[in-house]
């Protein structure tokens, strides 16, 4: 059997857009339920997705926890051995309050990158495969976190390119989610029901077509 | 390795990795192939594989195909070259015609016309050619223009021959090319016409997955390549064999009827009586004899028979040399429309897209 580790924020964890981060889609519904039904029984799928969570910054407002490196190393290791890793981070690193381009969100992810190669949880002390996927752009209008997220709109719309640049340098699998989902207009940057099936459907079909071989 | 590479149109010559020429060689030998299959075909990681199809999916020349569902897990998702992702014009030159073909990534001939040869002046740089040449390019709708790999010109031997009796049409080959390259700006490949001819089938038609073949191309000269582990062999001697068009010609002339649909590119011929008969029985068996004495000295499983003559022709001939010989396949070539330009446009693409 195979492991692939959903690495996210609250568009993993499959918050309910304009709701609070408590409500959330049932296990079923969410992008890595879709996966795990898409994927079939040779596959298990390990959620790890955090309302909050940024690529490397301890967040002063929402807590340090939602730094995406401090906890990326226990977490890998905790669901060692692991065949794949997707991370979809950094719609929170566009929060006012990081002060971040789009770059350097990526060079936040090119970090957690690093970390794996580093730690090696594939098969045999292996470097798994790693998937990185770009978030959807959030839409202009994010209706009462307009000034938390102010200009972030506009930056999110160019992380699928500098996320690309970076799976290009590291050699790494790649997939933009803005080619098969939008953000809900209910608050202009988390994914709705739909989204989250059409999303599963998609990765499903990027994660076969990483060619695993028959056995396990 | 190209970095998420937006271009629209095909990226500089200088930048194609040995990596990306083998996938591209890979998806032209295997139609709708997946990424495992080809990290497995090629050696290249799950990653690289994955960074490589990308970036050709990109630029336009690889598409996916619709998911295949398999038994268990999600669709498969088949890989092919991009038909529309790039196009080349390769230009053929025979006794009487010039033929001009515009193909797009796999082979297809979307354009194709004719100009009179002058046998005075085999590489007439003059205005039809070049005209012909753009004529070929405007064909296309002008997005795709951008797309047009280059240019390839296949030359038949005797020009050469000709050169070294000073005539000077060799000068006047170089002439042409500086000329096409300067005036349309696209890089110009020549190459032996025969030998272009036989590339143009181990690329696109028949020949893709053989190793080994005997090629024979039926023109106004019945000539030959031996085609070993995709290497042609031209021969030492230029030996073409007086059984080819020229011959059906004087046949016809003996007769006194007109030879002149014999060098159309009419895909049928009206009832030539006779002298066809004659002309066909004689060809066969000079076919037979070269394949004998071959079979003597090399293992090859297949005969391939080119020619822009009419189908039937390849075909009866074809059946003959099965007649005779139980352990060698004879099949007409796939590349029927003017196979020496068809060739002749398959050079820019295994120059610039494919491993050599």
């Amino acid at each position: 059997m195979r492991s692939v580790l959903c690495y996210g924020d609250s568009n993993t964890h499959g918050q309910i857009p304009g709701k609070g981060p408590l409500e959330r889609y049932g296990p079923a519904e969410r992008w890595p339920g879709i996966l795990r039904a898409q994927l079939g029984p040779d596959w298990y799928v390990i959620e790890e997705g955090l309302s909050g969570r940024t690529t490397v910054h301890d967040d002063p407002i929402e807590g340090a926890h939602k730094n995406g490196r401090t906890y990326l190393r226990p977490c890998l290791q905790s669901h060692a051995t692991l065949d794949l890793v997707i991370i979809m981070l950094g719609t929170n690193d566009l929060k006012i309050r990081f002060n971040k381009p789009p770059s350097e969100v990526a060079m936040g992810i090119g970090c957690l990158v690093y970390d794996i190669k580093e730690l090696a949880p594939g098969p045999g002390g292996t470097t798994p495969e790693i998937m990185i996927v770009a978030p959807p752009p959030m839409q202009d209008d994010v209706k009462e976190w307009k000034s938390i997220f102010a200009g972030a709109p506009e930056k999110s719309r160019l992380l699928a390119l500098e996320f690309e640049v970076l799976a290009d340098s590291l050699e790494l699998h790649f997939f933009d989610a803005g080619s098969v989902v939008s953000c809900s207009e209910a608050d202009g940057f988390h994914i709705d029901a739909e989204a989250h099936r059409l999303l599963g459907i998609a990765l499903a079909r990027a994660v076969d077509a990483i060619g695993w071989s028959r056995s396990t | 390795m190209r970095i998420a590479d937006r271009a629209s149109g095909l990226n500089a010559l200088s930048v194609r990795s040995y990596n990306e020429r083998l996938v591209l060689s890979l998806l032209l030998q295997n139609e709708g192939i997946s990424r495992m299959e080809i990290g497995e075909k090629t050696g290249l990681s799950a990653q690289t594989a994955s960074v490589i199809v990308r970036s050709l999916e990109q630029e336009g020349l690889v598409s996916q195909g619709e998911a295949q569902r398999g038994r268990v897990g999600p669709p498969t998702i088949p890989l092919s070259l991009n038909p529309e992702g790039a196009y080349a014009v390769g230009v053929g030159f025979s006794r009487r015609r010039i033929d001009i073909a515009l193909i797009d990534f796999i082979g297809t001939v979307r354009f194709h016309t004719q100009l009179p040869a002058d046998e005075a002046n085999p590489f007439p740089q003059n205005n039809d050619l070049l005209a012909t040449i753009r004529q070929a390019m405007t064909s296309l709708p002008v997005e795709a223009r951008s797309r047009v790999a280059g240019i390839g010109l296949a030359v038949p031997d005797e020009v050469d021959a000709m050169a070294a009796t000073g005539n000077g049409s060799s000068t006047s080959l170089k002439a042409l090319q500086s000329e096409i390259e300067e005036q349309i700006k696209l890089p110009v490949f020549v190459q032996n016409d025969i030998t272009a001819a036989a590339g143009g089938e181990s690329m696109f038609g028949v020949a893709k997955p053989l190793n080994d073949y005997l090629f024979f191309y039926l023109g106004a000269r019945l000539q030959s390549r031996l085609i070993l582990n995709h290497q042609i062999y031209k021969g030492n001697s230029s030996a073409s064999f007086d059984h080819g068009l020229m011959r059906l010609e004087s046949e016809l002339a003996m007769r006194g009827r007109s030879s002149e649909i014999i060098w159309s590119s009419s895909p049928e011929w009206p009832d030539l009586g006779e002298a066809y008969t004659e002309w066909l029985g004689e060809c066969s068996n000079r076919l037979k004899a070269s394949i004998s004495a071959l079979t003597q000295f090399v293992e090859f499983r297949t005969v391939l028979l080119s020619s822009y003559a009419p189908q039937k022709i390849a075909k009866a001939l074809c059946a003959d040399i099965g007649r005779e010989f139980a352990a060698v396949q004879a099949l007409p070539a796939r590349v029927t429309i003017s196979p020496k330009a068809v060739g002749a446009a398959s050079l820019p693409f295994s120059s610039r897209f494919m491993i050599q």
